[in-house]
């Protein structure tokens, strides 16, 4: 298949699957009654999908040794104690960046 | 548009969301860099983030497509890694009830993992529909712009960035920002590490299964905690 049309396919298909699932429940429940349980249940969908999303891209990948991924994994830390206390995207920005510079660079000196 | 640019809770949305746009700019910049190694043209790269509009997404499509993997196989993956846009829609279709169902539409378009973190606090917070569904239009508006200009930056010019910066370490720290302050209850806890365990544990899946498996189940797991808590609090 032409590499170009062969993009555009994924384009058009993906996009369309993507509006599908997000479009889903939300036009799903316009007309009908949410059940009190599903209620319930959506509450600890950001806990659990942001958890999902975010530790593989901190942790050390397969076969990438543990210890590389130190550096990040201490970052995300102290940047989840900011976030906690403050809600503020910059300064939870700030201090998971300048953390994780300060600690590569440990690292490097130690290693 | 005009009617929009002028409403203050439009106007709010959109402003509250330029520090995590901003944060999100390495992402951009890393599918802009993708898009050029496969081989798309510029056009072709606006597509994929255009109407797309999903990182994950569009990081799996060019892969694949630079390894020269059959439609099927793109699509079925790209597909399974966009599911969790049925929970959010899910989670977010209470607040949109009462709203016409062209601004359901709309407002579809753009829940991404940003927008929907975003608007489900703002909602929890007691915001009125009308006034939560303008918010969340302004802030979903300045993720799509961000995205067009960071992913046009990265087609071009993505590959200057040095990798010692590691700035892709923005992506996570932009979702940390949004799930920290979450972890408040004992079932929010127990619903982020049950799928924080899973995640890792199943991240030999294919197709980035692991993420739905383990959000799926971690919801279960604080849905379960909730019921537990209700019950053994004394009265």
């Amino acid at each position: 298949m032409d590499a170009t049309l062969k993009l555009w396919s994924v384009v058009a298909i993906v996009g369309a699957l993507n509006y599908v699932s997000r479009l889903s429940f939300i036009a799903l429940f316009a007309q009908r009654h949410v059940p009190p349980l599903l209620v319930r249940a959506f509450r600890y969908v950001p806990a659990a999908m942001l958890t999902a999303l975010v530790l593989p891209m901190v942790v050390a990948a397969p076969g990438e040794p543990a210890l590389a991924a130190m550096p990040k994994i201490v970052a995300a830390l102290a940047a989840g104690v900011v976030a906690f206390f403050t809600h503020s995207t910059m300064k939870t920005l700030g201090v998971g960046m300048l953390s994780l510079w300060l600690l590569q660079a440990l690292a490097g000196r130690i290693g | 548009m005009r009617r929009f640019l002028a409403d203050a809770d439009f106007r709010a949305g959109f402003a509250e969301m330029v520090p995590a746009c901003l944060a999100m700019t390495p992402f951009g910049l890393v599918c802009g860099v993708g898009a050029a190694a496969a081989g798309a043209t510029l056009w072709g790269a606006l597509g994929l983030s255009a109407i797309v509009f999903s990182g994950a997404a569009q990081i799996l499509a060019v892969q694949l497509l630079a390894a020269g993997a059959p439609l099927a196989v793109i699509v079925l993956t790209c597909f399974v890694a966009g599911l969790r846009f049925v929970i959010y829609s899910a989670a977010m279709a209470p607040y949109l009830r009462s709203l016409p169902p062209r601004w359901q539409q709309g407002l579809a378009f753009l829940l991404t993992d940003q927008a929907f973190a975003a608007a489900i606090r703002r909602f929890h917070g007691g915001a009125d529909p009308r006034a939560g569904g303008l918010h969340f239009l302004g802030g979903g508006f300045a993720l799509w712009l961000f995205w067009q200009a960071t992913n046009v930056a990265g087609y071009f010019v993505g590959n200057l960035i040095p990798a010692q910066w590691s700035l892709e370490f923005a992506v996570p720290l932009c979702f940390i920002a949004l799930l920290a302050p979450h972890f408040r209850t004992m079932p929010t806890i127990a619903a982020a590490l049950v799928a924080g365990v899973l995640v890792l544990a199943l991240a030999g899946l294919p197709m980035k299964l692991n993420l739905i498996v383990a959000g799926v189940i971690g919801i279960l797991a604080g849905t379960l905690a909730d019921f537990a808590r209700e019950r053994w609090t004394p009265r």
